[in-house]
């Protein structure tokens, strides 16, 4: 019996790795890495999404921000420079 | 040092973020809370959505695929309209190039290597059945026709990637795909009239996005198939058909922005000349 507890503690751990994604994606200077750090991002608010029962949410998430976005920013990328400047 | 620092930062951001936590969830921050008989919203829809007893009722066990369908159907069909009207511009940009990209001797060789290919082959038909019983149960499960047509154009996507532009272009031309696009959107605007032509030939009046039954309109479309079988009216209609405009309206766009710069450049400017 999974008490209501343990998806609360699932959440704040999701939100707070959630946070350092975010801060790594803004700091890296590759941006293939950043792209990357911004999918690991999405796949933890995607569980918050599911935690806080919003799976219509949850469905549209997973495949337009870890798959589609990540994908667009990529070919982005690919187009121009790979490595941020200082 | 610099390891150091960033250490710090993220030290701090993490603090701040659980303290703040802790303080919405003690009470100590109060920020807006919705008044309770905002709730009273929460009950119309679960008591109208899918309820044989009372008389205006969608029909549908899945609430949000029901008010997205049919309580706000019109909204939804202009929101996929945004897409289209997206996709348009985007050819617009790119007048001709999917015609004329065989001519200028591209070839469909290349890509990763065999396992890789071997491994997407199998990977294509497990995405395409996850997106295609997202969209097809969306009236009964949480899911529709967005969501599954979204995880439908991630196969194109990594199909992209690991094979090459060209070997899509040759299977699914960008003209192809528009079209497929378009037959989905007609479909829906199709569906949207449905109840009210079959009303208007039996002598009746309906509204315009009618599902079920409604005050002076007693025309619906059927919600079941025998006993056990939910449909949901026009629900499973407006997602298989959202499915096909979504899915293929992001395999053109896909592969416009996809096609090699100097193709593209070659292309057009040839064609303004």
């Amino acid at each position: 019996m999974i008490t209501l507890e343990v998806y609360y503690l699932l959440m704040a751990v999701a939100a707070v790795l959630s946070t350092v994604a975010t801060y790594f994606a803004v700091i890296e200077r590759d941006l293939v890495k950043a792209a990357i750090f911004s999918a690991l991002q999405s796949s933890f608010y995607a569980l918050i999404f599911y935690l806080l029962m919003a799976p219509d949410i949850f469905l549209t998430y997973v495949p337009v921000s870890v798959g589609l976005y990540t994908a667009l920013v990529l070919i982005l990328i690919k187009k121009t420079e790979r490595y941020e400047g200082e | 040092m610099k390891s150091r620092m960033h250490a710090a930062i993220l030290a701090t951001i993490i603090i701040i973020v659980v303290v703040l936590a802790m303080a919405f969830a003690l009470k100590g921050i109060a920020l807006y809370i919705p008044p309770r008989n905002v709730r009273t919203l929460a009950e119309i829809f679960l008591n109208t959505t899918f309820n044989q007893w009372v008389n205006i009722s969608a029909m549908a066990p899945e609430a949000v695929t029901a008010i997205v369908w049919d309580y706000r159907g019109l909204d939804t069909l202009f929101e996929t309209s945004v897409m289209f009207i997206a996709i348009v511009g985007a050819l617009t940009l790119s007048r001709g190039v999917g015609e004329k990209l065989f001519i200028s001797g591209a070839s469909e060789a290349g890509g990763l290597s065999v396992i890789v290919k071997t491994i997407t082959r199998i990977i294509l038909v497990m995405i395409s059945a996850v997106g295609a019983s997202i969209a097809l149960h969306g009236h009964l499960t949480p899911g529709g026709g967005f969501q599954g047509g979204a995880t439908i154009a991630v196969a194109p996507m990594i199909l992209i990637v690991t094979f090459s532009v060209y070997f899509i272009v040759k299977r699914i031309s960008i003209k192809k795909a528009v079209l497929l696009r378009s037959a989905g959107l007609g479909v829906i605007a199709l569906s949207s009239f449905i109840v009210l032509i079959v009303a208007l030939f039996k002598g009746g009046i309906a509204y315009i996005f009618q599902n079920q039954v409604k005050m002076f309109s007693p025309y619906s479309v059927p919600s079941y198939i025998g006993d056990s079988l939910v449909i949901g009216g026009t629900l499973l209609l407006f997602n298989a058909a959202e499915t096909f405009a979504v899915a293929f309206g992001f395999i053109a766009l896909l592969i416009l922005i996809t096609l090699p710069e100097e193709q593209f450049r070659k292309i057009i400017l040839e064609s303004e000349e």
